[in-house]
Order: structure tokens, then C-alpha cells, then sequence
């Protein structure tokens, strides 16, 4: 097992250098101006501006552009930006926004885990029956209709009849940061209720249900015992993937919601050209979708009681 | 003589489709049970009579609307005029009629998922039976296949937008490009699954050619699978043509689309919820309908549910 895991570690990390390098070169193609400020691009001479660049190494071939970035790269350095805020570290700029993001994202888990896993509990114990319809209705709206007109949907309604404020705002950010969370929650609650439902029914299929029905076992603790405990384990795999993702934030709902969070960011500093934001984002998002992946397997292969079994060395 | 006649009773047999076909079952039409399977299901048969009648008149509503969408105008004199018989939808924020506006969006979303499912469709399919079928290719597609589903599509859409610019067939064809990764991977994983099975083998040993295998033996299984992504696909290109458009990377702006109508909207609709709830409606229609089709459609198609 141990092998497996640095193999799959030492595959990521080189995942991940692909993906940067790969945006890199990308960038480097972009035209130059974009290193400049608005303002310095106006003043500036021609030979001003050949001087600045030469200086900050933009006219050195691509190799060596690219071995002093990750040079600096390893020394936690993701160099300043140009645009979004002139002459501020992009670490600066990212600790100031993940926060936000994160603290939102981690309250719409808590919420669709405890919902979505209810729920499918409600579905699974009332199977073919009007809750478990109901319930399946609620996953095909979410799945099917754009996120946008379900969000929509909910910003009237939480305006509408709940009198609650349909902007986010830094001084208010308990009361308006409901709505948003509910937006984000909504489709995690789906996607929970959806595979807890499966995995319980899954589970009930089994032989050993019937036992335990045989033996005399309650419905009920049949359920809590085997049941839920068995279909939790396939869905512990999404947890980390789910906990570390909130730090990237909802481009869409904080876009709606004008949230100040990290998910606008990157598509920010590609539209004006930020170059060493846009790498700073890059490595981020693919490190984190990179790392819930892995860190998902890893978390399977700890809860599986089976690998248990063989690690403690116990037989059969 | 005596060669002559031991050559006449020796000879090879020749590879022929009409032979391959005879011993098979005779009187079996796959797409006939198909569509027998999919009768079975009213709900779904209702379903797929409310889509069509849905797409159907979206051309027939910019039609019979009397407003075209190029001759709108402004008049801020009319702006959020309240659905009346002149204005069948109401008028938007610059007192442009709203009904046109919500149909002609809802055609080009339409357009847009229908062009980009089909295409999601056939490369995805194309790549699919390459990458599962030759052995060697394997290994590199899967790498290509990691390093461009890790990057986040806004990232490729945002640089497209910029470098490129702004259009229906831009739009196209960029989502296309990234959107075949999802089909390519679930048909390289059942023609994995299936491309070893003894009657492959069979096949292969009896001289079959490569593509009636792959068309013949391993295709029929492929079909439901295809069509479930593909019903998938219409309500999320929907979606995701609305979330580009909404942040302003989509299509250009003179191409209403659900994602700029909503934009537009957005903050109004708390006070007009009239400019919500029409394209909120229609579009919940066509996606939900499409979405449940789809499935069934899909479990029709599927040959293990057949016979």
C-alpha cells in the first residue's frame, strides 16, 4: 500500500508540474504590454519599456524564464501583480480572498452533508414510495436546470419573502452570506442524497441484511449498523476532494452574489492580463483538484475495513 | 484429376456478411426493440411529446411574436411594462419586448447544446474506440487525458474569449473540443471490457475484420451508454452556455442567450419577477424533460434489457 501511495504521489506532483508549465509557455505568448500598469504603459517610452523588461528577465529565452519560475516557485515567491492590485505579492492578494471563499464553502458542506445525507435516508426508508419521489424529484430539477436560473430562483425567493439582502457585503456577512450558501449547498445536497440513497439500497441488497433479519435484528438497527455505516464508506472518498475544493470558491456564485472571494479571481486576472496572478491560480486549482483526488484514495483505503484486516496481519 | 478434385474440397473460406448473419437470431431488429422498450415507458413517451412540442415552438413563437429580435428598440417610456396583450412577456429594463427576446434565446441555447452534443458525441466516440482498442495508444491518452481535464474549463474558456473572440461556432467548437474527454473516457472503459470477451476472440480468429467488431460486437453495447451522455450533455452545455454568457465569456453580446437575459435581469427580477419566471420556466422545461428522455431512452437502448 505503500508503494502504490508514493507512486501515486510522485504521478500527481508531475501532473501538476505539467499543468503549470503548460500554462507557462501559454502565457509567455501573450504580448508584453500586459507587464506594464495602464498608467506606465501610456508614459513610458519604447526604449523605457525595452529597459523594464529586460530587467525583470522577460526577454531571456523561454528555458531560462522558466527555471528561474520555479526556482522561485520553490521558494514560495509567486512573484507580484501587475493588475488587480499594482505591486502587491499575489500571496497577499490570495490570503486576503481564500478565507472568505473557504469559510463559505465549509458552512454549505456542513449544511448538505447533514441534508443530503438525511435526506437519503428519508428516500431509502420510505423506497417507491411519495418522500422517496419527492426526493428524486428535487435531484433531476437540481441536475438538470442551470445552476444560474436555480440560483436566480433562489435570490427571488430569499428576497422576495425573506426580506434577505441579495448582495454580500464585508460588514454584514453573517445575514447576507445565507443566500449564497444556500445556492452552494443546493446541488451538494442533491449529489449526497443521490448516493446515499444508492449505496443504502446497495447495501440492503446483501446477504447479510437477510441474516440479520433472520436472526431477529430490528429494522432499525439494522439500518444504523450495517446499513449506514457500510454506505458511508464509499463516500468518504469525496470528503477531502469537497474540503479542499471550498478554497477555490464558486466562480458563478460569487460572481452572483459579488462575494470577494477567490472563485472570480482568476477569470479577473485573465481578462486584464494579470500574468503572475493567473499562474498563482493555475497552481492552486490544479494542486487542489490533483490533491482531493488523491487524498480521496488515501481515505478509502483507511476506512475500508477490509485493507484494515490485512494491515493488522488478522485472518479469515 | 485427383488434384483437381482434393482442390475443390479443400478451398478457403472466404470472410462473407450474409454467412456471418445467418445464424444469427433472424428475427430481431435492435432498434426495433429499442423502440419498443421506450413505448413501454408513458411518462417518458409524454415527456418527449412536451420536448419536441417545446423546441417545435420556439420557432413558431419568434414567429407569431410582433416583435423580430433585430428591430427591437429602446423606448424607456415602455421599460417594465407588465406582460399585457402587446407585450406578451412584459418588456425589459430598456423597454424592449420580452417574449422574442426569451424565445430567440432559448433557440440559440438549443442550437448551441444540440450542435455540441452531437460533436461531444462523435469525437468522443471516435477517440473512445482508438484509446480503448490500440493497446499502445493507451498510455499517452490517458496522460493527455489527466493533464486537460485537471485544468479547469473556465481557464481554456476565458483564453479562448480573449485571444480568439466571441461567437456561436467559437463557442462551439471550443466546448466540443473540451467537452469529448467525459464520452471518450466511459467508451474507452466498455470497449476495455468488452474488446477481450471470447466472442471477440471468436471473432477475431475467425478473420473478422477490426471495424465490424467494433461496429458489430461491441458498438450495440456502447449505444446506451452513449445516449445517456448525450442527454447529460444537452442540459449542461445549457447550463454552461448560461454561466459563460453570465460572466460575460460566452457568446457575444448581440447573441440573446439565456445567460445575458439573465444577466440583464439580474437586478430587477426581485421587483419584475415576470423577467425570472419566463425564461426561468421554459428552460427548467426543456432541461428536465430532455434529462428524463434521456434516461429513458437510454435504458431502452440498453441490449441487456431487451428480449
Amino acid at each position: 500500500m505503500m508503494k502504490y501511495t508514493v507512486k501515486r504521489l510522485l504521478q500527481s506532483v508531475l501532473t501538476v508540474l505539467i499543468i503549470v508549465t503548460a500554462v507557462f509557455l501559454l502565457l509567455r505568448m501573450l504580448p508584453t504590454d500586459y507587464f506594464f500598469t495602464e498608467e506606465e504603459l501610456v508614459k513610458l517610452s519604447d526604449q523605457a519599456k525595452e529597459d523594464r523588461l529586460a530587467a525583470a528577465g522577460l526577454k531571456d529565452p523561454l528555458g531560462v524564464q522558466l527555471v528561474r519560475f520555479y526556482g522561485e516557485l520553490i521558494r514560495g515567491d509567486l512573484g507580484t501583480s501587475r493588475r488587480i492590485q499594482a505591486g502587491v505579492a499575489v500571496t497577499e492578494i490570495m490570503a486576503s480572498k481564500f478565507g472568505i471563499s473557504m469559510r463559505m464553502g465549509l458552512a454549505s458542506l456542513g449544511v448538505s452533508l447533514v441534508l443530503g445525507i438525511a435526506l437519503g435516508i428519508v428516500q431509502t426508508l420510505n423506497k417507491d414510495r411519495l418522500l422517496d419521489h419527492l426526493g428524486t424529484a428535487y435531484i433531476i430539477f437540481v441536475n438538470a436546470v442551470p445552476g444560474l436560473v436555480s440560483y436566480s430562483l433562489i435570490l427571488m425567493f430569499g428576497a422576495r419573502v425573506l426580506h434577505l439582502p441579495s448582495l454580500y457585503s464585508v460588514n454584514e456577512s453573517l445575514r447576507t452570506s445565507i443566500l449564497p450558501v444556500a445556492c452552494l449547498a443546493l446541488g451538494s445536497i442533491a449529489s449526497y442524497a443521490l448516493w446515499t440513497r444508492r449505496y443504502m439500497v446497495d447495501e440492503l441488497n446483501k446477504d447479510y441484511i437477510r441474516l440479520a433479519r433472520v436472526k431477529g435484528m430490528s429494522s432499525r438497527s439494522i439500518m444504523l449498523k450495517h446499513v449506514l455505516k457500510n454506505a458511508f464508506v464509499p463516500m468518504i472518498a469525496y470528503i477531502p476532494a469537497s474540503v479542499l475544493l471550498t478554497i477555490g470558491g464558486s466562480l458563478l456564485v460569487e460572481r452572483f452574489f459579488s462575494v470577494p472571494g477567490m472563485g472570480p479571481l482568476l477569470t479577473d486576472a485573465i481578462g486584464r492580463y494579470d500574468t503572475s496572478v493567473v499562474q498563482a491560480c493555475v497552481i492552486v486549482y490544479a494542486g487542489l483538484g490533483i490533491l482531493g483526488v488523491f487524498l480521496g484514495d488515501v481515505m478509502m483505503m483507511l476506512f475500508d475495513p477490509r485493507i484494515k484486516l490485512v494491515e493488522g496481519g488478522e485472518s479469515r | 484429376m485427383k488434384n483437381a478434385v482434393r482442390d475443390e474440397s479443400f478451398r478457403f473460406v472466404e470472410y462473407s456478411a450474409d454467412a456471418a448473419e445467418r445464424i444469427g437470431y433472424s428475427n430481431y431488429s435492435y432498434w426495433r426493440a429499442v423502440f419498443q422498450n421506450f413505448m413501454k415507458k408513458r411518462s417518458a413517451v409524454v415527456m418527449a411529446f412536451v420536448f419536441f412540442a417545446i423546441v417545435i415552438f420556439t420557432f413558431i413563437a419568434t414567429a407569431i411574436g410582433k416583435f423580430q429580435y433585430d428591430e427591437l428598440r429602446t423606448s424607456m417610456m415602455e421599460k417594465f411594462t407588465s406582460p399585457n396583450s402587446e407585450y406578451w412577456f412584459g418588456t425589459d429594463n430598456l423597454g424592449r419586448d420580452y417574449w422574442c427576446q426569451v424565445w430567440y434565446a432559448t433557440q440559440v441555447s438549443i442550437r448551441l447544446a444540440l450542435v455540441v452534443a452531437i460533436g461531444e458525441c462523435v469525437a468522443g466516440i471516435i477517440i473512445g474506440c482508438v484509446w480503448g482498442y490500440v493497446r499502445w495508444l493507451d498510455r499517452p491518452l490517458t496522460e493527455l487525458y489527466n493533464i486537460l481535464g485537471n485544468i479547469p474549463t473556465v481557464i481554456y474558456m476565458t483564453l479562448i474569449a480573449l485571444m480568439v473572440g466571441q461567437s456561436f461556432l467559437i463557442m462551439a467548437v471550443s466546448l466540443i473540443a473540451f467537452g469529448w474527454l467525459g464520452m471518450a473516457r466511459n467508451v474507452r472503459n466498455l470497449v476495455m471490457m468488452y474488446r477481450d470477451r471470447e466472442y471477440n476472440l471468436a471473432s477475431r480468429c475467425l478473420g473478422t475484420p477490426v471495424r465490424r467488431v467494433l461496429v458489430k460486437n461491441i458498438f450495440p453495447y456502447l449505444i446506451s451508454v452513449v445516449i445517456l451522455r448525450m442527454a447529460l450533455s444537452i442540459p449542461s452545455t445549457i447550463a454552461t452556455e448560461t454561466t459563460l454568457s453570465y460572466l460575460g465569456l460566452g457568446l457575444d453580446v448581440n447573441t440573446p442567450s439565456l445567460g445575458l437575459l439573465l444577466r440583464n435581469a439580474r437586478n430587477y427580477f426581485v421587483n419584475y419577477p415576470y423577467l425570472l419566471v419566463f425564461p426561468a420556466v421554459i428552460v427548467s422545461l426543456i432541461t428536465v424533460t430532455f434529462y428524463l428522455v434521456g434516461n429513458a431512452f437510454s435504458d431502452a437502448a440498453d441490449p441487456r434489457n431487451h428480449v
